[in-house]
This record gives C-alpha cells, sequence and structure tokens, in this order.
C-alpha cells in the first residue's frame, strides 16, 4: 500500500473496476474462515478474535460488513460440527541417530494444550 | 511445431519440442481457503536463495490479493489480454468434462501461448506469446497487497491497529505462488541457448547459469513471470524446488525427500508437496495411495492455474469457495464448480487427506485410511455431515511410516478459562 494518497499521474495506480461482492459472498468468506480454524482445533474466542483483529483483512472485513452478532452466528454453525472432535497426531518413532527433523507442525498436540 | 499431449486441456498441443517427460514430476497442492497471507512463504524462500545483492526484486515465493495484487504487477491480466487480442472471442472450453476420454476438465479450444505465437508472431525469433515487464511492475511487490506498513519515516514498527492495511469493498483471497515446474515450460522454449532444463529425475526446471548470457527470452516468455533477470551477473535466475530438500541430499533430510522451504514453513498448512508418477503421454499414472493424485484425479478439488495458458503447471490450487464463479473458472478452469461442492461437502476420505498437509516436512509418498466408528451426526448449514473415528497414515519414499492423525471421540471442551487446569 502507497505511503500516501496516489496521485492521478501516477503509472502505478490501479486502472480498472472494483468486481462487486455482495453480502452472500462476504458470508461464504467467514464460513470459510469459521470452517477452517474450526477443523483445525480453534476454540470460539481464538476464531472470533481472529475476525476482530484488523491485520486478518480478510475475516476482519467479513466483520465489518456482516457485524459481531452473525459472524458469531456463523463461527458457532462451523463449531457445532467440527468443534464435536479434535485430532491427534502422533509420529512415527525415528531411528536412532537420524539428524534431527524440523519436525511435523504438530498442531494436534498443540491444540490439546489449548483445550 | 511438434505435437504434445496437454491432458489438462483435453488435446494435444503445438509445442516447440517433441515430448519428453520426467521419471516422476515435482508438484503441489495449495489451498487457498487458508491462507492467510502472512508471506512466512515468502520470507522462508527470500532468506534461503535471493538474499544477495542483484536478488533485491527477486520473490521466487510470493503471495498475491488477488484480485488487485499480482508480482510482477497485473501479470496474469496482461497476458491473457494478448491472448484474447491474439484469438478475439474464441478463447473457450467445450466439451463436457470425462476423465475416461483424458479430458478431466472438458476441452480447451482456445489458443495457448505456443500456438498464439506461431498464428501472431514471426517465428523462431519468438517462440511464445508473451511480454517483458517493465522495471515499475518488478519495483513494488507490496503494491495493492495487504501488507501493513509502517507511520511514514518510521521504521521496524507497523501502526497498532494495522489500519494502513488496504481496506478492499468487495470479496478477494490470497493467491500463494511459486514456479509451476511446467511439463511444458515457456522458458524453456523460448531461450535460445538451450540454457534451460527440465531435470529428468523430478521435472524440476531450471537455469543453467553458466550458459545463460541474459537475454530475457524466458522472462519475457514465462505466462506466470517466475523467470527473474538479475542484473549484476546479467543472467536469469528462478525457483529451484529447492532441489536439495527433493532430492534427501539436504543434511537435514536423513537421506529422504523432504518439502520445499516454502511449503515447509507454511503458517496456514495450506501447502502439500510431493513427486508423482508419469504416463508415456506426460498424463498423471494411477498412484491411488499418492495424497496428490487422491486430490487432483480422485477427489478433484485441486485445479491448474491457468491451464489454458498451455504450459501444463505442475501447482494445483484448491479454489476459494467464497469467490465469484467466473472469476474462479478463468483462473482454474472448468472443473471449479464440482471442486468447491466437493471440498465444501467433503467426504470421509478427503477429510482425511485434507489432515496430512503439513504434519511432516518429509515427501509424502503414500497413504493408508483406515475406517473408524461414527462419532459425530448432525447438519451444517443445510447439509447432512456425519464424522467418523478415522486414521489416516502416511508414509515416505523408503516406505516406512512418517506419521498418522487420527480422529478422537467427542470432545469435552472445558471453558476455556480453566483450559489448563488439571
Ligand atoms: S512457471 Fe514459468 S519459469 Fe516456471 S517452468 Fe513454467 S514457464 Fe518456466
Ligand atoms: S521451492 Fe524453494 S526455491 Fe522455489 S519458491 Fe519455494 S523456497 Fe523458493
Ligand atoms: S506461509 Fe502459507 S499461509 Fe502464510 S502466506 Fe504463505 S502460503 Fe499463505
Amino acid at each position: 500500500m502507497p505511503y500516501d494518497e496516489p496521485e492521478p499521474d501516477d503509472p502505478q495506480v490501479l486502472v480498472g473496476v472494483t468486481v462487486p461482492g455482495d453480502a452472500e459472498s462476504a458470508r461464504e468468506m467467514a464460513a470459510a474462515f469459521a470452517d477452517e480454524f474450526a477443523r483445525m482445533g480453534f476454540g470460539r474466542r481464538q476464531i472470533l478474535a481472529l475476525f476482530r483483529s484488523p491485520r486478518y483483512a480478510g475475516a476482519h472485513d467479513a466483520l465489518a460488513r456482516l457485524g459481531d452478532v452473525e459472524v458469531a452466528r456463523v463461527v458457532d454453525e462451523s463449531l457445532g460440527v467440527w468443534g464435536q472432535v479434535r485430532l491427534a497426531v502422533e509420529d512415527a518413532p525415528t531411528a536412532p541417530g537420524s539428524a534431527a527433523d524440523a519436525g511435523p507442525v504438530d498442531s494436534g498436540r498443540f491444540l490439546k494444550v489449548l483445550k | 511445431m511438434p505435437q504434445v499431449n496437454n491432458w489438462q486441456l483435453g488435446r494435444d498441443m503445438g509445442y516447440v519440442y517433441d515430448a519428453k517427460y520426467p521419471a516422476r514430476q515435482f508438484a503441489f497442492v495449495f489451498n487457498i481457503n487458508r491462507c492467510i497471507a502472512c508471506q512466512t512463504c515468502t520470507m522462508a524462500c527470500k532468506s534461503t536463495w535471493t538474499f544477495s545483492k542483484g536478488q533485491e526484486h527477486m520473490w521466487w515465493a510470493n503471495v498475491e490479493s488477488k484480485p488487485y495484487g499480482g508480482y510482477p504487477q497485473s501479470w496474469d491480466a496482461k497476458i491473457l489480454r494478448m491472448l484474447e487480442e491474439a484469438n478475439p472471442g474464441e478463447q473457450r472450453w467445450s466439451e463436457p468434462a470425462s476423465a475416461d476420454n483424458g479430458q478431466p476438465y472438458g476441452q480447451y479450444d482456445g489458443q495457448t501461448i505456443f500456438e498464439a505465437a506461431e498464428q501472431t508472431l514471426t517465428p523462431d525469433s519468438a517462440r511464445v506469446l508473451g511480454y517483458l515487464p517493465p522495471d515499475e511492475e518488478w519495483n513494488s511487490p507490496n503494491i495493492y497487497e495487504d501488507n501493513p506498513v509502517g507511520g511514514r519515516g518510521v521504521r521496524d514498527r507497523l501502526h497498532e491497529t494495522g489500519e494502513q492495511l488496504p481496506i478492499h469493498n468487495t470479496w478477494f483471497f490470497y493467491l500463494a505462488r511459486i514456479c509451476n515446474h511446467c511439463s511444458y515450460p515457456a522458458c524453456l522454449a523460448a531461450c535460445p541457448r538451450k540454457a534451460i532444463y527440465k531435470r529428468p529425475e523430478d521435472g524440476i526446471v531450471l537455469i543453467d547459469q553458466e550458459q545463460c548470457r541474459g537475454y530475457r527470452k524466458c522472462v519475457e516468455a514465462c505466462p506466470y513471470k517466475k523467470a527473474m533477470y538479475r542484473g549484476n551477473t546479467r543472467t536469469t535466475e528462478k525457483c529451484i524446488a529447492c532441489y536439495p530438500r527433493v532430492e534427501g541430499t539436504d543434511p537435514e533430510s536423513d537421506g529422504q525427500p523432504m518439502e520445499t522451504r516454502c511449503m515447509a514453513s507454511c503458517i496456514g498448512q495450506i501447502r502439500m508437496q510431493g513427486l508423482v508418477q508419469l504416463n508415456d503421454d506426460g498424463s498423471w499414472a494411477e498412484d491411488r495411495q499418492n495424497p496428490l493424485y487422491y486430490l487432483v484425479h480422485v477427489a478433484k478439488v485441486a485445479l491448474p492455474l491457468y491451464p489454458q495458458l498451455g504450459t501444463q503447471p505442475n501447482g494445483y490450487y484448491i479454489p476459494p469457495r467464497w469467490v465469484p464463479r467466473p472469476y474462479l473458472r478463468q483462473m482454474f478452469g472448468p472443473g471449479v464448480d464440482e471442486a468447491i461442492e466437493r471440498y465444501v461437502n467433503p467426504d470421509r476420505e478427503l477429510l482425511a487427506v485434507l489432515q496430512l498437509f503439513r504434519r511432516s516436512n518429509k515427501i509424502i509418498f503414500r497413504y493408508e485410511f483406515e475406517e473408524g466408528p461414527q462419532v459425530y451426526e448432525g447438519t451444517l448449514r443445510g447439509r447432512p455431515v456425519t464424522l467418523y473415528n478415522d486414521t489416516v497414515i502416511a508414509f515416505g519414499s523408503d516406505g516406512n511410516e512418517l506419521f498418522r492423525t487420527t480422529v478422537e471421540e467427542p470432545l469435552h471442551v472445558r471453558p476455556e478459562q480453566h483450559a489448563n487446569s488439571i
């Protein structure tokens, strides 16, 4: 993002038209994020925190357009299904003397602690 | 021009050289629904391969905020427009998809960048339709991107609340990109010195730095703009697919093929990379238990990026489910509707395979899926959902197990304020 307001004769200014979105695509975007993070094992507070963070632009934009109540409803819908189960990841035992693997991203076990 | 089989287009097409295929092909699947544009992948590549003088503008891995951003700017809109001008109104798909006919996405009746070049450019001097981006299109990799900046003149600090991020008043998504190590590379086709080659063992496309004289024909030809010119060496460089890791010669790898830096570092767990087996005509050999084969050819949730360009790219994407379909069909071809339908309503095997993403840095060559008892039945947004206590087991190149992921019994969720109490 440029630091200043764009200048009309700046050759790098985007020239084009915006493709209109609608409430349905915002709701679907919110549902997609809620489903993905619920499947990864995030809890309600964690998912809502993502939506509130202005640095997570997609979710935050959906929150701005849909409002707190609607986003909370979408998140609860996702958690109602994906929050019912959790995933456990088990590594195969490493051969003795092998170089240390950078290791799996062990979100399964990490999430157990979070919960 | 010799004819080669492009299975993504469902037909033969003209290419500069006769077909020749590697023993196995480097390929990857990115799940766009999960990408958070953290740019960790981008920085992992940068800090490994392109941190030297003269490489400042080289982002072999990058993540774009579509439809606004692009690096170099508007790379996709520009090449699509050139193709449209070469073949007005005719850049279309026809024929219904039929895996039996070798047309999983139907048939593309428009012109590829190779075919359009043959029709519109003087042969031999230019073999591929393309363009050389001017310097200003390479200069600002974060223009129109969702990358926070600090206040003017303030270094190393972001705005407290991130309000300097651009606000998009419409849909958008993040498209992570690397070189597609194409089956019919445009960069290779265009190089007058034959300095670019595709490795017979894994299909990784490399530029021989001894042979390159910096003519930039590859930069002009690559429709994805993943070949990048380096002024201080006067040669062109590109993504090398972290080949020491893929070969298993990296000290960290224990001799086992390992996923690349940008894959291994992915925070959103959107990436899976593999090596796939090929038939004699370059299509994917049936390998039912390979997770990439499953995602691309069985579940069909992962689709090639701009297949109509004709290079048969080996990067596949699970399309973002909230984005208007015409845009997605242009970007990923006619398979989009089916892919999203299946992704939104995954069956139990697809759910299990999605659990393989980023659980290990070793390349998964095979998975096994063990069915368990039903643990949940209900509905989500009006559709029935059933969950099972299934297990998915991943195996490496030596046939040994890497890890297993299991769905556990219904969970009693503690109130979060007591999460860690005994
Ligand atoms: S993406 Fe571009 S640079 Fe990479 S192999 Fe294909 S044509 Fe070549
Ligand atoms: S595969 Fe390796 S070289 Fe290529 S973009 Fe990723 S990190 Fe960079
Ligand atoms: S590291 Fe993964 S989640 Fe982050 S920007 Fe890259 S692809 Fe997206």
